[in-house]
């Protein structure tokens, strides 16, 4: 390797002292934001992403919409402190609109679109922090974001990342990394066991592709466990609060009787 | 500045409850009151200084509130045959975000990122305001400093927002600390090494050389810097005391009030930004003046208006400064107790 930092050595520990399946931290905060109907932050390691959610809504041009189902619009964009480098990247730029490409193909199958014909869902997603992992970082944000605003999905996607050090696999990759390995993210559908997105843009020994496949599939899997978590946390304490709403007025008869029980 | 949609009906009625007496607004404040301010500093790590900060925040529900992510960041420029100039120079930009703007066509919305900007650095790299320290090599290298203001979410009153967001990252900032270098031709060398064949020795012994202590000459000659390292991130800009604070005055005569919410705004005529600075104790200067809307004013309104914003700016100025001086602490003096005690 040209690298001056070793990427795995000797111990089996990478630059960041992880293992070599070792997945970063991530942090999920699906508290609201703003005026949007879902909200999601995730963080993966030094990576973070906020996604929000508009609608299912009216489209701002008629022309666009379709008479049989929904038509989702992802908007990308990146914010100019977010890397090493400072680079102010405008709306139009090859790069972010690849990506929201990407996302967009991917959600386009698992989002129930037809459920809500000639309407719009507006995708809007932030880039606060870039470190490796972008694009798994987008996905997982936006299927959060999705859940949170109540738009029907047919599954979860979780996305992560891997590469190939000489014929070691490692997931989820760091800047460092990925600047230095040939790289692909997968998303899955974990309950239905199904692959959405499969992206490459370096190359890879079709060999060792089978090795980073499986593994990265079985890694969405340990995301989906960390994100229904959080959508569960989410939900429980909503519930909690409607409870607690609907036992306050003093005219409750519940409220009475548990009165008269003390 | 962004026209929320309110019915004429609906106008009227909250245009009425601010001229009454008492007068009422929505969420029961007073009229020169703010709403609650929340403000962290160093929320970006790959920047040089950064702040969030959130005016109006719901307190149960976590949402709503106007959103504000501001970063600094500094780029090394030449002088000589890049386009650096002389003392370093500011650069701001503020980008919206189209969830916070999600009824705005994205045409409009570059327009207003655009008014935004040119609010922000006409009054923030104004030469009275440039701190000294962006200089790394006179009249060879100096530091730009990016500022990057991104408007995540809009709930009235952004202009005075994006200011206090700014002033924190502003003062959040830390400039490398470097060293200048000089280099010196040996000329002795090529003499030396004829007489001594291919022998090597070390050469350096035999150059008659200043002392190394004395640097005094040498900021003149140097050619390049390069980076110490130190324990801190550097040192903080210069008279970060002085970075201007905006207040907006919702002008419905006969009275004004602060921090509007979006119906508030939509429903006001007219509004004026003062942005004023306090380099000194009990001396600020107005650094900007901004009115916006249709309508007229008298000079002596302005004159008052222009009073009664130094003092609303004032008290604003002094809060910010205790809650900066605060997450100082916090992510200093504070953090390292925390790991001392681990």
């Amino acid at each position: 390797m040209s690298s001056r930092v070793e990427i795995l050595n000797d111990g089996g520990f990478r630059s960041d002292g992880r293992k070599q399946y070792e997945l970063r931290d991530i942090t999920i905060d699906l508290s609201q934001q703003g005026t949007a109907d879902g909200s999601a932050i995730i963080t993966h390691g030094l990576t973070q992403v906020m996604v929000t959610v508009f609608g299912p809504r009216e489209a701002k041009m008629r022309s666009q919409t379709l008479h049989d189902r929904a038509v989702l619009n992802v908007e990308m964009s990146v914010a100019p402190f977010s890397t090493g480098e400072r680079r102010k990247r405008s709306r139009a730029d090859r790069r972010i609109l690849e990506l929201s490409a990407a996302i967009e193909s991917t959600f386009e199958p698992v989002v129930q679109t037809s459920l809500y014909p000639r309407s719009q869902i507006d995708i809007y997603i932030h880039v606060l922090q870039q470190d490796g992992g972008l694009l798994q970082a987008c996905i997982n944000a936006t299927t959060l974001a999705l859940i949170t605003a109540g738009v029907p999905l047919l599954d979860f996607v979780c996305a992560v990342s891997g590469g190939v050090h000489s014929t070691e696999p490692l997931l989820d990759l760091t800047t460092l990394e990925e600047n230095d390995l040939p790289n692909l993210t997968v998303a899955v559908m974990p309950r239905t066991r199904k692959v959405t997105l499969v992206t490459m843009e370096t190359r890879l020994h079709v060999e060792r592709f089978r090795d980073i496949f499986e593994l990265a599939c079985e890694a969405g899997q340990t995301i989906h466990k960390e994100m229904k978590r959080a959508v569960k946390d989410r939900t429980v304490a909503l519930v909690g609060a409607m409870d607690a709403g609907a036992k306050h007025p003093s005219g409750d008869p519940d409220r009475d009787l548990t009165m008269e029980d003390r | 500045m962004t026209s929320a949609l309110v019915s004429k009906a609906e106008r009227a009625y909250i245009q009425a409850s601010l001229q009454a007496t008492p007068p009422l607004r929505g969420d029961g404040r007073g009229l020169l009151d703010f709403r609650t301010v929340f403000l962290e500093t160093g929320v970006a790590p790959l920047a040089n200084g950064s702040a969030r900060l959130n005016i109006g925040k719901m307190a149960h529900e976590g949402g709503g509130g106007t959103e504000i992510l501001a970063a600094t960041k500094l780029e090394v420029e030449d002088v000589e045959t890049g386009d650096g100039v002389d003392g370093g120079r500011i650069v701001c930009s503020v980008s919206c975000s189209p969830s916070a703007y999600s009824h705005l066509s994205s045409n409009a919305l570059d327009e207003l990122q655009y008014d935004l900007t040119v609010i922000l650095q006409q009054t923030i790299a104004h030469p009275s305001l440039h701190p000294q320290n962006l200089t790394i090599i006179p009249r060879k290298k100096s530091w730009l400093l990016n500022l990057d203001v991104l408007i995540l979410a809009d709930s009235g009153n952004v202009v005075d927002a994006v200011f206090m967001a700014a002033r924190a990252a502003l003062w959040d900032t830390k400039v490398p600390r470097t060293r200048a270098v000089e280099y010196h031709a040996p000329e002795e060398i090529q003499t030396m090494r004829d007489s001594a064949g291919a022998m090597d020795i070390d050469q350096r012994e035999a150059i008659p050389q200043a002392s190394g202590f004395d640097t005094r000459e040498m900021v003149r000659t140097a050619a390049d810097f390069e980076l110490p390292d130190y324990w801190d991130e550097g040192e903080v800009l210069n008279g970060r005391e002085r970075w201007p604070l905006c207040v907006t005055l919702n002008l419905l005569p006969p009275t004004h009030f602060l921090d509007a919410t979006l119906s508030e705004e939509a429903s006001v005529p007219s509004r004026m930004h003062l942005a004023f600075s306090f380099g000194k104790p009990n001396a600020s200067k107005l650094q900007s003046m901004r009115l916006s809307g249709p309508g007229e004013l008298d000079l002596s309104q302005i004159k008052a208006y222009i009073a009664d914003g130094e003092k609303y700016a004032c008290d604003l100025f002094n809060a910010l400064e205790a809650k900066l001086r605060d997450e100082d602490a916090r992510r200093n003096v504070k953090a390292r107790n925390k790991f001392a005690l681990r």
